[in-house]
């Protein structure tokens, strides 16, 4: 009885050599670039880069929109956290769903929807124009600032919501109905007695939410423009590919790893030393309806939680019918974009590349789900059955997801220049990359399933004299048939739409859907990047329907 | 035991895989050209050029997107130990002498050549050979821009009535940009340059890594003026039968470029390289003169009538390749140092 946790122990020596290999030589790589110079340790990179005013800039510019970020994230979903911790309405499933959207859509794609949404001639200023009789666009907010704030408030902001209504519903009444009834009014019951305690909350929301935004890529790539608007991870990007310096590229990505493991350390403590041991409790909500003001708020809100999340989507989709003879000639419907995308045209420039990385997606899209779910499979078994040590091999699982996905391309993009791999490698080192990228997504799926499966079904197989090789083939992964077809398809959801360690470890003749779509919408074909752009929604959509429909019957 | 199940497996599985890729990318290797992202790109001549060069020749060409100016220089740089490219397309002459440098390109004495006239032959020995040149200059969308209100100096771009109304280019990526950066050296001098270019961020509405992006965002509409050349005009009026984007012409002088085509040293295919600069040079003048709007090296091309609206400026300006090959860095740096400010 006792060799089945050897034999799960075993299990999990295969996916750590993978993923220590997928993950820690990049980095290795990485760190070694940046530090060493001819064979000896140097600090030289890292000091001339932090003493240089430029760089110092954009360390500053990146700290700056991150907070600002944050903040405008936190005034957006803190009232939706309140709205959904208090009230009972019909529609409120339909904005937490909603709220799931951003997590599931790739950068590139919000990026596309924004410039289509908010631009001077995107969709809403097109729609105020002509309601309000303008010459000029109203809302001038796209190349600016605020335009990368509003796309990160965007992505964020149901970060905060979920995490914050989550904690906030699982609040006792009790202590509130007690505040009240010894005279404190309702706004200071809410500043003295439930705020304190959805603080420790709110803080681990605002720094998860810095934490993406200091990060952040294709938003600042696309919206971002000129040196004033750049930030660490784009520097990094540009000094890699652009101006060919992968070691200048490396000092800045110590730094930003640094940053970051600060921030993560200081977000670990501050978890530790903050919560509060409270027992979670159903919150009942209040019975009495809310006054017709606040009904009107809250309907204003979901209106407005509504039109922000589906408007840059709904663009996309709309704009990807929409064909054009020349730039200046009338919009029509059309198809003419899908059909260039299957080939069934020949069509000039960016778009004539789409149909192989449609091909080129798919394919990697598969193998990266293939192994990720393979991978995640076997160390959670282990993790869950082999009962020793286990919390430390699930941190390392987790690792990737600190690790900026820039600097995981970087990393590859070193391991490329050891041995120059031909276009056939390239793709190959992509796929290895996804898989990385991907491989705490599907953990975090996979583990719980394993989690909540009885140990007692594999000693009952063990009895009836099944070996742990066959109970784990023909009892275990049956029942977690459901749970891998979700890691999967979010696997594949995920490669699909990845990115940012796309670009950097792209050559030119890389092609992917979300790398031809950043060409597209650099030459200005919105058009043909809507009809990119269409097909992740649809697998997004895809996924995180699935994803929904995983958590309402988990095994 | 388990284990060895899995990693044959994923074997299995990456070998059926991977040579699936070769599909969606090339079916045998053709002659591979580098080109700056406009050439290939949705308003470029390299689907016309490339289609009558395979119809005459036989030869397969593939043309890739390497980014901008600068940007594929640095790629082409980059990959020098084991290169893709056969043929590069684009390497202007302010950015020459880093190519040489490097050593990239092997010399060829085209028999076109002599149809070039004397003052585009940018590099005497022949390693890059002019295919078209042209002049830098703004362009505006006549409906948005008044007559009376159109600038007539650099120095005119920085009145408060064009806040937020220019789209630039990034000189550390881009040629268009760079040109740009070496015209605004010319007119103010070592002195003044940065002057004007700290008045730019509150004018520019963006600056964009690219001259495509930039192009695209203007004639979006998302901005009245653009960095751009004199003969932008002609694709408008060809294409278009359009002529509400008109090229500024600045009494001060325009920066002037010439594009250079180059065969690698490291190409296997040299032959079929030469064949297509020779049709480079030679046929596909007219439709790179009418696409890329540019004009066309080779003398005996014959204008369309569109390069009529193509405003030829009095004074062309140009800047030695060694000065600038000097001085770049540090002007690139002073450049960054301001605009991140």
């Amino acid at each position: 009885m006792k060799d089945y946790r050897r034999f799960y122990r075993q299990k999990s020596i295969g996916p750590l050599i993978i993923l220590f290999s997928l993950f820690i030589l990049p980095l290795a790589l990485t760190i070694r670039s940046g530090l060493w110079e001819e064979g000896s340790f140097t600090v030289k990179r890292i000091v001339s880069a932090l003493i240089d005013p430029y760089t110092q800039r954009i360390l500053l510019f990146t700290l700056k929109q991150a907070l600002y970020s944050t903040l405008a994230s936190l005034v957006i979903g803190l009232p939706g956290a309140y709205i959904l911790a208090t009230y009972s309405f019909r529609g409120k499933k339909l904005i937490r769903a909603l709220a799931t959207i951003p997590f599931v859509l790739p950068s590139i794609l919000v990026v596309l929807g924004f410039v289509i949404f908010f631009g001077n001639t995107g969709t809403l200023n097109t729609i105020l124009m002509k309601v309000f009789d303008l010459d000029d666009p109203p809302v001038k907010i796209l190349y600016s600032f605020a335009a990368i704030i509003l796309a990160h408030a965007f992505y964020n902001f149901p970060i905060v919501m979920s995490i914050v209504a989550t904690a906030w519903e699982g609040l006792d009444t009790k202590l509130e109905a007690a505040a009240a009834t010894l005279g404190s009014s309702p706004r200071k019951v809410l500043r003295t007695i439930t705020l304190p305690r959805l603080f420790p909350s709110i803080i681990s929301a605002a720094v998860l939410v810095f934490l993406f935004c200091f990060n952040s890529f294709a938003i600042i790539l696309v919206l971002g423009g000129g040196p004033r608007f750049t930030t660490l991870e784009v520097e990094i990007y540009r000094q890699a590919r652009m101006m060919g310096d992968p070691s200048g590229a490396s000092a800045l990505a110590i730094v930003s790893l640094l940053i970051n493991g600060i921030l993560f350390f200081g977000y670990a403590l501050g978890q530790r030393k903050l919560t509060v041991a409270e027992p979670m409790v159903e919150r009942a909500f209040e019975e009495r309806r809310p006054t017709p003001i606040r009904t009107f708020f809250i309907l204003l809100y979901s209106l407005f939680t509504i039109l922000f999340l589906l408007g840059p989507i709904l663009a996309v989709l709309s704009r990807s019918f929409i064909g054009s003879a020349s730039r200046a000639g009338e919009a029509t419907f059309s198809i003419t974009w899908y059909r260039q995308l299957l080939g069934l045209e020949r069509p000039p420039g960016h778009m004539s590349s789409a149909l192989a990385a449609l091909i080129n997606s798919t394919l990697i899209g598969v193998a990266v789900s293939i192994l990720t779910v393979t991978l995640a499979l076997l160390l959670s078994v282990s993790i869950v059955r082999r009962n020793k040590s286990s919390s430390a091999l699930e941190l390392f699982g987790m690792l990737p997801m600190m690790t900026s996905s820039v600097i995981i391309g970087l990393g590859y993009v070193l391991i490329a220049r050891l041995f120059r791999p031909s276009l056939f490698g390239t793709y190959l080192l992509i796929t290895l990359a996804h898989t990385v990228i991907a491989f705490p997504f599907a953990l975090r799926t996979i583990l719980p399933g394993v989690r909540s499966l009885p140990e007692a079904y594999l000693h009952a197989s063990y009895t009836l004299g099944f070996s742990p090789g066959k109970t784990f083939r023909t009892i275990e992964i049956p029942l977690l048939r459901r749970t891998l077809l979700t890691a999967a398809i979010f696997s594949f959801a995920l490669s699909l739409g990845e990115f940012n360690a796309t670009l950097i470890l792209s050559g030119s003749q890389v092609v992917t859907l979300p790398v031809v779509m950043y060409r597209l919408i650099g030459s200005y074909h919105f058009q043909g990047a809507c009809a990119l752009g269409s097909i992740l929604i649809i697998t997004s959509g895809l996924a995180f329907f699935l994803g929904e429909v995983a958590k309402g019957d988990s095994v | 035991m388990k284990m060895h199940r899995f990693v044959l497996g994923v074997c299995i599985t990456l070998t059926i895989a991977f040579p699936l890729f070769s599909m969606g990318t090339q079916k045998e290797r053709p002659l591979t050209v580098y080109a700056y992202d406009s050439f290939s790109g949705d308003w470029g001549p390299g689907e016309e050029v490339v289609s009558s060069f395979e119809a005459k020749h036989g030869i397969p060409v593939r043309v890739i997107s390497a980014g901008d100016g600068l940007e594929m220089l640095t790629k082409v740089i980059a990959e020098k130990d084991r290169p893709y490219a056969d043929v590069v397309i684009g390497i202007s002459d302010e950015m020459a002498t880093k190519a040489y440098r490097a050593d990239l390109f092997e010399p060829y004495h085209s028999p076109i050549l002599s149809e070039i006239p004397e003052f585009l032959h940018f590099d005497p020995e022949h390693r890059l050979l002019p295919f078209d040149y042209g002049n830098f200059a703004f362009i505006i969308d006549s409906e948005r821009i008044p007559e009376e209100d159109r600038p007539k100096s650099l120095a005119d771009l920085t009145h408060p009535r064009f806040r937020k109304s220019l789209i630039l280019i990034d000189p550390r990526t881009s040629s268009v940009g760079l040109g740009l950066l070496l015209w605004t050296i010319r007119i103010f001098g070592e002195e003044g340059w940065l002057d004007w270019w700290e008045a730019m961020k509150d004018q520019a509405l963006t600056i964009t890594d690219g001259w495509s992006s930039a192009y695209g965002l203007f004639t979006e509409g998302e901005a009245p003026i653009v960095l751009s050349y004199t003969t932008s005009p002609v694709y408008h009026y060809t294409y278009e039968g359009s002529t509400r984007y008109q090229a500024l012409i600045f009494d001060e002088g325009h920066q002037t470029t010439i594009e250079g085509v180059g065969m690698l040293r490291s190409s296997s295919r040299k032959e079929e390289a030469k064949l297509f600069i020779d049709f480079l040079l030679g046929e596909a003048q007219l439709p790179i003169a009418m696409a890329n709007s540019m004009y066309p090296a080779n003398g005996n091309t014959p204008l369309s009538e569109g390069f009529a609206y193509a405003p030829k400026p009095k004074v062309s300006l140009r800047m030695a390749s060694e000065v600038i090959e000097k001085n770049l860095d540090r002007w690139l740096h002073e450049w960054t140092e301001v605009m991140s400010r």
